[in-house]
């Protein structure tokens, strides 16, 4: 369970969060949807704890993120905009390490490591350096290496961007999984067939602001309009952006 | 099964990880290779121009049959004359020779005249390592003239003695030992050297190399305290420190105390292991600021490029007491020994000479370098627990 309270946050001059507040359940997929620069990698940052808001409260499962910094991380896990693994290593030594960070060690971190390895198609990859790996194989190991600790919560900044049609297929359909075992799944993409396809519960943002939210009927009803993408056309104000 | 901690975690991955870096290795077991291969070197070349100096100077020369008695006196002189090749000019500038002696064929008119009689030495100025030839040859020949000039003044009745005015009598002073010491001079820095470059490739690569490649982020996210990521951090760059201050010491050691050095500079020097193990705790405090330095920088700066340039440029720091050291004797004071690096190469100055060290500037000396590089430690840790750490 994820929730933000009046969230407000400012780069030097630049608003990027003007009292954001939401909630994400458990066993749901919430979908973050806006245009780039809305506020969406800041709002997930102060969810998954590298950078403070200025005012309003953010927890997950009820710890803050800014004075629970590790309870929160614990229960979280994060693909951020940033996933570089380190090239040297093997896909399984990269995601060992994070478990290993996690406090899991022996058979359970292993059992883990391989259950990922399965789920997300990468056998072929798993022992092998991560120097040279496509994207599509990247974002492979940045997810089983966020997710390694099974946790209870799971922030995705854009985790289709870059991929292939068969990877973001493949990706989807990982993430309905995370939503089966009561995961509370929170990410965010400027795509919105996407968002529409996936999600329980939609938040548009735009310019720092959640504009809009709610189930896409939900939305549909809110906006007055046929489909949902005049829908969120209409949240925002503008086309642009979105894609 | 216990998990590892933490700090046992960040420690082990950055060694495995680092260890199989090409980068990483060469400079934590080549480079500090280097310094004591310098040293090697430079006795070799100090014993082969000592060599050159006690051996029969070969003297080509061209004309020998004009002066007979000019050639006796120079091989009574401990001169081997050879024969000169067709083109001396060439020959010297191409450095097939160091010098060549032209006697002109008028030599024996002018000679026998009892006028200057005159003989070319062609020589190269500005290569050094015949200066020494040359300067045998030009006394020589200078000391023939002078002991004829002698003899035709007493023909004339004349006290050779009135031409001298002014004479000069050099006194050198200069040993074997006094050279080698010079040599041994340069050890202080080499040892800086080789603890700096030891760990700089991981400690960059952990720091700012992290962020360049965007594993930073992801890593933070973990439950770990960010002053337990930079301690795991900083005891692998410490470990692969401590490698190349090891390699470097050992290389130190065998050579002043396997290489036969009498035969090349005429002295022998030792480090007994006692003076080894007193450099590295000398070395202890000094490898955790060093470590804490590197960290520090590389936390700041952008990208690993910016970092390694930064760090390369430290280096010079501690070089200009060196230098200064090796030429003029530096007094050791409080406050010199106080200052990070420059006590420590005094320190270690005094082992190699086999001087006392004081015990109360070692202690100050030891903590405040100590002191400094754990409170730039504990300043890595508070750049991580910022926004800055990732941004920028």
């Amino acid at each position: 369970m994820i929730a933000f309270d009046g969230i407000h946050k400012s780069f030097g001059d630049v608003v990027a969060l003007d009292g954001v507040s939401f909630r994400a359940e458990d066993g749901k997929i919430t979908g973050l949807l806006g245009p780039n620069g809305a506020g969406k990698t800041t709002a997930l940052r102060i969810l998954y704890t590298v950078i403070d808001q200025d005012s309003g409260t953010a927890t997950v499962d009820g710890f803050d993120t800014h004075r629970e910094r590790q309870q929160v991380q614990k229960r979280i896990g994060a693909l951020p905009d940033a996933h570089g693994l380190y090239p040297r290593l093997s896909s399984r030594e990269n995601i060992r390490y994070f478990g290993q960070l996690h406090g899991l060690s022996g058979s359970e971190l292993e059992g883990n490591i391989d259950e990922l390895i399965g789920l997300l198609d990468m056998a072929d990859i798993a022992d092998r350096r991560t120097e040279g790996f496509s994207t599509g194989q990247r974002v492979k190991v940045a997810i089983a290496r966020a997710l390694v600790q099974k946790p209870q919560n799971v922030l995705l900044d854009e985790p289709t961007s870059g991929l292939d049609v068969p990877s973001t297929r493949a990706m989807r359909e990982f993430i309905r999984r995370l939503r089966e075992r009561g995961v509370c799944v929170l990410f965010s993409s400027h795509i919105m067939q996407e968002v529409a396809a996936l999600c329980d519960e939609i938040l548009v943002m735009s310019r720092g602001r959640l504009v809009a939210g709610g189930t896409p009927d939900e939305l549909q009803r809110q906006t007055g309009k046929e489909t949902l993408e005049d829908a969120f056309v209409t949240a925002i104000g503008s086309e642009e952006g979105l894609s | 099964m216990k998990a590892p901690s933490r700090f046992r975690t960040v420690f082990a991955k950055e060694v495995v990880d680092n260890l199989r870096d090409r980068r990483t290795l060469a400079a934590a077991l080549f480079y500090p290779l280097l310094g004591p291969a310098m040293i090697l070197l430079m006795i070799y070349a100090v014993g082969q121009i000592t060599k050159r100096a006690e051996g029969p100077l070969q003297l080509p020369v061209r004309g020998a049959e004009h002066a007979p008695h000019l050639i006796a006196f120079l091989e009574q002189n401990h001169v081997a004359i050879t024969d000169a090749p067709d083109y001396p000019e060439q020959a010297v500038s191409a450095g097939d020779v160091d010098l060549v002696l032209v006697i002109p064929d008028d030599f024996a008119t002018s000679f026998s005249a009892g006028e200057p009689a005159f003989v070319q030495l062609i020589i190269d100025e500005s290569r050094d390592e015949a200066r020494t030839k040359v300067r045998r040859a030009e006394l020589l020949l200078y000391g023939y003239g002078r002991q004829i000039g002698s003899l035709r003044l007493r023909l004339r009745g004349v006290n050779p003695s009135v031409g001298d005015a002014v004479v000069v009598d050099r006194v050198d002073v200069s040993t074997p030992q006094g050279q080698a010491a010079r040599i041994l001079g340069m050890a202080p820095y080499l040892i800086l050297v080789s603890l700096f470059v030891g760990g700089m490739y991981l400690a960059i690569d952990s720091t700012a190399g992290e962020r360049e490649r965007g594993s930073l982020e992801p890593l933070l996210i973990n439950p770990v305290k960010r002053s337990e990521l930079v301690l795991g951090k900083a005891a692998a760059v410490l470990v692969f420190t401590t490698v190349a201050l090891v390699e470097t010491l050992v290389g130190l050691a065998l050579i002043l105390n396997y290489f036969p050095l009498e035969q090349y500079i005429g002295a022998r020097m030792t480090l007994p292991p006692s003076a080894l193990l007193s450099i590295f705790l000398i070395c202890l405090p000094l490898m955790i600021f060093v470590v804490a330095v590197q960290m520090m920088i590389a936390s700041y700066t952008k990208s690993f490029k910016e970092a390694q340039n930064y760090i390369s440029l430290m280096l010079l720091i501690p070089a200009i007491p060196a230098l200064i050291m090796a030429v003029l004797p530096v007094k050791e004071s409080l406050w010199l020994v106080l200052l990070p690096t420059v006590g420590q190469q005094l320190f270690i100055n005094q082992i190699l000479r086999g001087e006392a060290v004081t015990g109360s500037y070692l202690v100050l000396g030891s903590v405040t370098t100590l002191g400094v590089g754990i409170a730039l430690l504990v300043m890595v840790a508070r750049r991580y627990r910022t926004e800055g750490i990732l941004f920028r």
